[in-house]
């Protein structure tokens, strides 16, 4: 019974071991929500760098704060998101390596406000409390010197759309592709207000510190991939649809979502959403110093070092060739 | 000494539970999770600032509501189902898909009907709440023993009399276990219900602490609901002991 016993022990050890082998190869990405035609360019870059070598697995999770604690309990190796606030507070040991997209968004209000100014008192709808839209509203405040009214939190710039077409608010702050949808369908009742440029991160691509040092290779991989898929689509925005693998997870989406990639890509391209060269030191300085305005950092941002929040070293690497 | 064991025990089982809290903090099993000291530190610097009774203000309208409606629709229910067949083929079907019910996925669809205001977050307690609540009660009441109803109707009691005198004593400790159970439900289904509607009270209190990672906020809320759930649960147990004496026979919650 005992030798039986020590066995099933001996296999099971056995397995494990193996599979932690197994996983150590394949690189596990978090995503902060399940794959939508907005991530058609990350997987893009996911299928080139696959070309090159990289292994790798993905799963979606409800909320980008939970895809964050994944990485920050190593239950998953690079995520999405803008971990400022964590890397700070938690003095977590991860690093953002590459910027994603950029925190464009645009104040829609009706059609009785001109400018930023006019806001001041008013409610707004926002998508979450201390989340992107939360912090661009802050920001909004100190530059014009306003306060706006009660904010509410509606989740999904979609959701915030739907009710402002239903008239239960007057003021809100869309993504691109969602003030577009209401200029277009209700440009008679709606303004998008003129908005000062912002290059600080919407989406980074982060990862643990001595995991990436550990998985260099794989890393490089991954961040160049990035960087040529950025550049190439800054050239012409119309490659995401094309090399979207029809057997990958954007591919599988309905044929009226894959139809509007083209349109998205190239207003986003056109609107400044993505940094063809990965965000980089600009990124960052920028990143310091609008999160600090916004009140998810704390300091000086002349004084915070860039290095303790991003790693520059893949993004270096895959630029220099 | 043997007075005071239950209480020693209790204080000692605390101590266990926060000592790993701690130890694991220190570790730490992941840098989302703060020690025990830190959470107490952040939960005292709400306490102070009032900003976690501005929360409860928000977080307890739905929860009362939504107990008390569980509590005398649920027992009302309960009693009507125990000692009537027909109701029982009527009523308990839908309470045993309630209580089997996914809720998480199914608040979209509350919501569709009844918006984003209080009514849905009172919904989602009551789902949490009245199946346990009217299930237990019926239960009880089905299982009273035959010999005393049968005794007092050989006395020439009312059925009054025997509702109010014999069943429902009888009945009681099986439907105090439910209302504490149901309770407990209504508490997990105002949080769920703030953190999956829209974050109000102490749902806002998690959901803004781990948007900017403050941790320690974040837990001690969660530690401050568990908290008053366990002196809300004392209380209904001290009504218990008023209303039928008999039941004490030393329960954990004491």
């Amino acid at each position: 019974m005992n030798a039986f016993i020590a066995r099933l022990a001996g296999v099971a050890l056995a397995t494990g071991m193996t599979l932690s082998a197994a996983q150590a190869e394949t690189i596990r990405i978090a995503l902060a929500e399940p794959p939508s035609d907005e991530m058609a360019a990350f997987f893009v870059a996911l299928d080139r760098a696959k070309a090159n070598g990289l292994d790798y697995e993905w799963t979606a999770f409800a909320e980008e704060e939970l895809a964050i604690q994944a990485v920050l309990s190593g239950d998953m190796d690079i995520a999405f998101g803008t971990p400022y606030a964590a890397m700070q507070r938690s003095k977590a040991p991860v690093r953002i390596i590459f910027q994603l997209s950029k925190l464009v968004f645009f104040p829609v209000t009706t059609k009785e406000f001109t400018t930023l100014k006019d806001l001041d008192g008013q409610p707004i709808m926002l998508h979450s409390r201390g989340g992107g839209t939360d912090s661009i509203a802050n920001v909004i405040e100190q530059k014009e010197g306003i306060t706006f009214g009660e904010r509410s939190y509606v989740p999904g710039s979609g959701n915030r759309v739907a009710a402002m077409l239903a008239g239960q608010g007057n003021a809100t702050i869309l993504d691109l592709s969602n003030r577009n949808k209401i200029i277009e369908e209700a440009g008679d009742r709606f303004n998008s207000l003129p908005m000062f440029e912002v290059k600080a991160s919407d989406e980074a691509l982060f990862a643990n510190l001595d995991w990436i040092k550990e998985n260099e290779e794989a890393v490089n991989i991954l961040v160049k991939a990035l960087h040529s898929t950025w550049s190439d689509m800054a050239k012409d925005p119309t490659i995401i649809r094309r090399e979207t693998s029809p057997d990958g997870p954007i591919g599988q989406l309905p044929a009226e979502v894959l139809a509007e990639i083209d349109e998205f890509y190239t207003e986003a391209v056109a609107g400044g959403l993505y940094d063809p060269n990965g965000g980089g030191r600009e990124a960052a300085k920028a990143d310091m110093e609008w999160y600090v305005e916004a009140g998810q950092l704390e300091g000086d941002p002349a004084t915070l070092n860039l290095e303790d929040f991003w790693y520059f070293a893949p993004l270096d690497a895959a630029m220099a060739q | 000494m043997l007075k005071h064991r239950p209480l020693m025990l209790k204080l000692l089982s605390a101590l266990i539970v926060f000592g790993a809290w701690e130890i694991a903090g220190r570790v730490p099993v992941s840098y989302a999770f703060p020690t025990f000291i830190d959470s107490m530190a952040a939960l005292a610097r709400m306490t102070f600032d009032g900003s976690i009774f501005v929360a409860y203000a928000e977080t307890l309208q739905p929860l009362v509501v939504g107990v008390l409606i569980s509590a005398v629709f649920g027992i009302g229910l309960g009693l009507w189902i125990g000692l009537s067949k027909g109701f029982e083929w009527l009523f308990s079907p839908i309470f045993i898909v309630m209580q089997a019910a996914p809720l998480a996925a199914l608040i979209p669809l509350l919501v569709m009907v009844y918006g984003i205001g209080l009514t849905s977050k009172v919904f989602v307690v009551c789902i949490m709440a009245m199946p346990v609540i009217v299930l237990n009660t019926a239960s009880a009441v089905r299982n009273t023993p035959a010999s005393l109803k049968e005794m007092a109707t050989s006395f020439l009691a009312h059925d009054r009399d025997v509702l109010l005198k014999i069943i429902l004593p009888a009945a009681s400790p099986v439907i105090f276990s439910g209302l504490r159970l149901g309770v407990s439900a209504g508490f997990i289904g105002a949080i769920l219900s703030e953190l999956k509607i829209t974050p109000t009270g102490v749902g806002d209190i998690i959901t803004y602490s781990r948007s900017i990672a403050d941790y320690p906020s974040m837990y001690a809320a969660i530690f401050s609901i568990i908290l008053l759930a366990v002196i809300f649960l004392n209380l209904l147990e001290k009504l218990e002991d008023i209303l039928f004496e008999g039941n004490n026979r030393g329960y954990a919650a004491d």
